[in-house]
């Protein structure tokens, strides 16, 4: 048994290489006929964050997140297969480099803090 | 290290880094309107103070858990944005008085006026933030801090009548200005419990990585260090009972701080003075930004770690030099630091539940503590003396703004 929002909602996110990755956003539950609903994936991302406040400020950040290309302007979701829960944090099984998780963080890092000496870059 | 060792570091480190331009102002201006009467309100406020740097730092030790960690996990992210606005707004208006207050120590050391200061203030405090480590800016600065320890021997210096002094440390009802008096009171409450100090603390213990064998050096380091710590809070408010309040002189803008140690130890007790307030604000200006960044980047689950190279957490290392560029603006246009300081440690104290009661939820959480939950007295004494805080702040800033300070 796991009591989603007490257990999974809100917490740390660790990436495959241990760097935080965020939090859980949101989770998405897929409502079966005849069957109990089923947790598909969770989501970290800001629309999913901005959306816990109001649908029509994450409906605003959506359409200006789509224009920085493929795959972006809608949540991005991690299959409950691909995670692990521990005591501390949700592991998933890719780096956050690697995903739209951690663009504001390569954006800001490659055109801010890089530029500035001493960034140990 | 051994443990004494790790105590003694401890105990320094909080003592050298217990005043600030609130503690210091707050504590003259209650001495200087109303003599030993108000020593109560520096007491209480670092009792509180006192229990909630224990508890974060053992909330960390057992949970491994820093404390915005906890709270987004534990209320949800909409619950939990409200302490995180509250304290993002008030701790950048103490920011702005702190930077303010190592601006005011240039100019009492230069005579080149406050404004001036701004960008440079900002550029070293931003420039140690950027390529330091964490334990070297604790130790550092806590070190040079005990430079304010020339309160403790200006006070003695100042031969005060100490039954008066005892006297004060239980409250008193006041015998004249009662909206000034409890106004006064409330900026001591919120000068000494400052949320960002165990946000800070509770972050430390995660970089340090304390585990469950450090409880007794925490709570002795909490204990004793800031017990101390207040005793040098109280020494300032001696010197104003002793130097100021007899001849009816009032802290009215930061000149008026060098009336506190300078006719007791001439002109190096001016030097000592100076250097006391530089110091001692700009440990608080790299506390608090640092503990603002640890704060949202904790929340929202990014990288973070003071020693970590800022490529490294570029959005936590972006967020405390915005801090730093957004309070720096108040120096930069001239705000006083004084009048800044009495707004945000007022604000300090009217929202102290805000930060202070899902801390207290959270310490009283097996799922986090196991057997180390808060006891009864722990709990009695931080909810009631925020709550005091509260509705003294409520009540009687109002008032003080009618009353013009009367």
């Amino acid at each position: 048994m796991i009591r989603l929002i007490a257990e999974v909602l809100d917490k740390q996110v660790v990436d495959a290489n241990g760097d935080n990755a965020g939090r859980v956003d949101g989770m998405i539950l897929e409502v079966r006929d005849g069957a109990p609903p089923r947790v598909v994936a969770i989501e970290v991302s800001p629309i999913t964050f901005l959306a816990r406040f109001s649908r029509r400020l994450a409906m605003w950040y959506a359409k200006r997140d789509a224009r920085l290309g493929h795959g972006r302007g809608t949540p991005y979701r991690i299959p409950w297969e691909s995670i692990q829960r521990s005591k501390l944090s949700v592991v998933i099984d890719r780096a956050a480099d690697d995903t739209p998780i951690n663009a504001l963080e390569d954006w800001l890092r490659a055109n801010i803090v890089d530029r500035l000496p001493g960034s140990g870059s | 290290m051994n443990k004494a060792l790790q105590i003694a570091l401890g105990i320094v480190t909080s003592v050298g880094g217990f005043l600030e331009i609130g503690s210091i102002t707050t504590a003259a201006q209650a001495g200087a309107a109303f003599g030993y009467q108000l020593v109560w309100s520096i007491v209480l406020g670092t009792l509180c103070i006192a229990f909630l740097v224990e508890m974060s730092g053992r909330f960390s030790a057992c949970s491994r858990h820093t404390i915005p960690d906890a709270m987004r996990e534990r209320f949800g992210a909409v619950a939990f944005s409200i302490p995180l606005i509250v304290m993002l707004a008030v701790s950048l208006l103490v920011l702005g008085a702190e930077m303010g207050g190592v601006a005011a120590a240039l100019e009492l050391a230069t005579s080149v006026k406050l404004p001036i200061w701004a960008v440079p203030v900002a550029v070293v405090s931003w420039g140690l933030l950027w390529k330091m480590t964490f334990s070297t800016i604790e130790n550092g600065v806590s070190g040079l801090g005990l430079v304010t320890l020339v309160f403790a021997v200006g006070a003695v210096k100042a031969k005060p009548d100490y039954s008066s002094l005892l006297d004060g440390v239980l409250p008193t009802m006041p015998h004249s200005s009662p909206a000034h008096y409890w106004f006064v009171a409330v900026s001591v409450l919120g000068a000494s419990v400052s949320p960002y100090l165990y946000y800070f603390y509770s972050s430390g213990a995660i970089e340090e990585k304390w585990d469950t064998s450090y409880l007794a050096m925490n709570r002795a380091v909490a204990a004793i260090g800031m017990s101390f710590g207040g005793l040098l809070s109280v020494a300032v408010l001696v010197l104003a009972a002793v130097l100021l309040h007899p001849t009816g002189q009032d802290i009215k803008d930061y000149h008026d701080l060098t009336k506190l140690v300078t006719p007791v130890l001439g002109r190096p007790g001016f030097w000592l003075l100076v250097a006391s307030l530089g110091i001692a604000c700009l440990g608080a200006t790299l506390e608090i930004s640092l503990s603002l960044a640890y704060l949202v980047a904790q929340g929202f689950g990014w990288k973070w770690g003071e020693d970590l190279e800022p490529s490294d957490d570029a959005r936590f290392s972006l967020t405390y030099t915005l801090l730093i560029i957004a309070a720096g603006l108040f120096v930069l246009f001239g705000v006083d630091p004084l009048a800044l300081t009495q707004i945000s440690m007022a604000l300090t104290a009217a929202s102290l539940p805000v930060g202070v009661l899902p801390f207290l939820i959270l310490m009283n959480d097996k799922h986090y503590l196991g057997e180390h939950t808060n006891g009864h007295i722990g709990n009695a004494v931080v909810l009631l003396i925020s709550l005091m805080a509260m509705i003294l702040a409520v009540v009687s800033v109002p008032l003080e703004l009618i009353g013009g300070g009367g």
